[in-house]
């Protein structure tokens, strides 16, 4: 029992860092990206490629994040522009498009050029036991990770003028016009920023167990219902709400198996899109 | 004193139909204007669009000698055009003070001493410092929204309709700031329904009607004209 809840919490954590990007992307751009998943896959490739190189993996990862940093800036500053030319539904819709589109593109250019390619980060001590429970070292590594990533963004978001400004744009674009601030600027660094957080996710994946070319739909999958759950435009309430599904995710995985338990989680998201659409955990940062 | 602000016949349309028909107006420096008119005169969209906010259908908006439409609303703050609009747009859960700091985005590096000149003005927002934006009352919000327009140092403040919404109360105490802020040298141009103050405090003033200018003026003169007094003071 301890041992699901606890991988439940991790893993949670881990889809709390790849829905977080959505969630910061919906509410500063008013696009919901589709192919979000794919940025963490292609992080984590790069850094399998990369270390097939033979680089080091930490420095790999390193650059694997960048890599998937480098898609969102491209992918901000060419498809995106003809949708942020829009507002409101028509952005959005034409956003859905538009990275949609993305996530063929990525997965069919990984199917073909990469199809076999994978990512294990093996560590050197598989487990290790704290007051009689016994703890896959991944999962330690993972979360400190998570929490690491997470701490850094709450920190940025608090305590520095752009962390505020990123807020501000959340909260009221037009106030933040009226305050100088250009949101299209703003906005091409938080998609970098949350294309890094995805590819960290990826990363990370490739500790518990193996990233595969063909996880960016499942990905976005997850991190859309996270998102949802969350709140759109809440920062806190995505990090809950991650937890929160990677526990139900995992008790349910255990006794009532894998497509239930995805089917679980999509009502939970539509239930909480009826009862409480600002999100379950409606205090925004 | 030269010409700070000017509009020449400015043309502002909403999906093909005319909001705003070639109204020409001019600001000096350290002067207050008034805009005043019934509601859907075009007040406010006239003043979206010197804000930036809205693009001209015909005509050209000037500020300090140059043209300025066709510049990005965010561009004309930076260059010290600020809007205070009717609706505020504060941020809702961030502190007075957050709301504050970021109305100094285009002047960071002075936001102390402009925070300070701002709580000076606004006594009621610094007691209020550390409450969110949304829950403050209607006052303070117009408040907030008018101390965060002045925290960049604009040079020319766009009031739209402050006085919505707001107590007699706060009406009163809105337009004693106004009026500090004018013998300052700022700049004002507001929009207003409540006439008597607006012609009280004001330099001069336009009446706007149907998007166009109906008459213009001393405000002192426009205060006995009769026509006035009879379509907005309701004497006569």
């Amino acid at each position: 029992m301890l041992a699901i809840l606890i991988d439940g919490i991790v893993q949670g954590l881990q889809l709390s860092l790849m829905a977080v990007g959505i969630t910061l992307i919906f509410g500063l751009g008013g696009v919901l990206n589709l192919a979000h998943g794919q940025f963490a896959v292609i992080g984590g490739i790069a850094t399998a490629l990369l270390m097939g190189e033979g680089l080091h993996p930490l420095l790999a990862s390193a650059l694997g994040v960048l890599g998937a940093g480098a898609l969102g800036l491209a992918m901000d500053r060419t498809v995106l522009v003809p949708a942020y030319r829009y507002q409101g539904e028509e952005r959005l819709l034409l956003g859905l498009l538009i990275t949609l589109g993305l996530s063929f593109v990525v997965n069919g250019f990984l199917d073909v050029r990469y199809p076999t390619v994978a990512l294990t980060l093996p560590l050197p001590t598989p487990s290790f036991t704290v007051g009689g429970i016994t703890i896959r070292t991944a999962s330690a590594v993972v979360a400190l990770i998570a929490l690491a990533a997470f701490a850094l963004l709450f920190a940025f978001l608090k305590a520095t003028l752009l962390g505020k400004v990123v807020r501000s744009i959340m909260q009221n674009e037009v106030g933040a016009g009226l305050c100088g601030i250009n949101p299209g600027r703003i906005r091409t660094l938080i998609v970098t920023l949350s294309a890094m957080m995805a590819g960290l996710a990826g990363v990370v994946q490739g500790l518990f167990s193996s990233l595969g070319t063909e996880l960016g739909n499942e990905f976005t999958s997850f991190a859309l219902i996270v998102a949802v759950i969350g709140g759109v435009r809440s920062i806190n309430g995505t990090l809950v709400a991650g937890v929160l599904l990677g526990i139900i995710n995992a008790f349910a995985s255990y006794y009532v198996g894998a497509y239930l338990t995805l089917l679980i989680l999509l009502v939970t998201a539509a239930g909480t899109i009826l009862v409480r659409p600002q999100g379950l955990f409606a205090f925004r940062t | 004193m030269s010409i700070l602000l000017g509009a020449d016949a400015v043309e502002v349309a909403y999906a093909d139909i005319s909001v705003v028909r070639g109204v020409s107006l001019e600001v000096r420096a350290g002067e207050s204007v008034a805009v005043i008119g019934p509601n859907g005169a075009g007040k406010t969209t006239l003043f979206k669009a010197i804000a930036g906010m809205l693009g001209l259908r015909g005509g050209s908006i000037s500020y300090g000698g140059a043209r300025i439409d066709g510049r990005r609303h965010y561009e004309i703050v930076q260059q010290g055009i600020v809007y205070v609009p009717a609706e505020r747009e504060l941020f809702p859960h961030m502190s007075v003070l957050e709301n504050l700091e970021l109305g100094a985005y285009p002047c960071y590096g002075a936001r102390a001493e402009r925070l300070k000149f701002v709580l000076d003005l606004f006594p009621r927002l610094l007691e209020r410092r550390r409450q969110l934006a949304g829950t403050l009352s209607g006052g303070e919000q117009q408040m907030l929204a008018i101390g965060r327009g002045l925290m960049s140092r604009p040079k020319v403040l766009l009031l739209d309709e402050p006085s919505t919404g707001l107590a007699p109360f706060f009406v009163s105490e809105i337009y004693r700031q106004f009026a500090q802020l004018k013998r300052e040298g700022l700049t004002i141009l507001l929009a207003e329904q409540q006439v008597p103050h607006a012609l009280g405090f004001t330099d001069r003033a336009y009446v706007l009607e149907n998007g166009r200018v109906r008459l213009s003026g001393a405000s002192r003169e426009l205060l006995g004209n009769e026509e006035i007094q009879r379509t907005y003071l309701g004497m006569g």
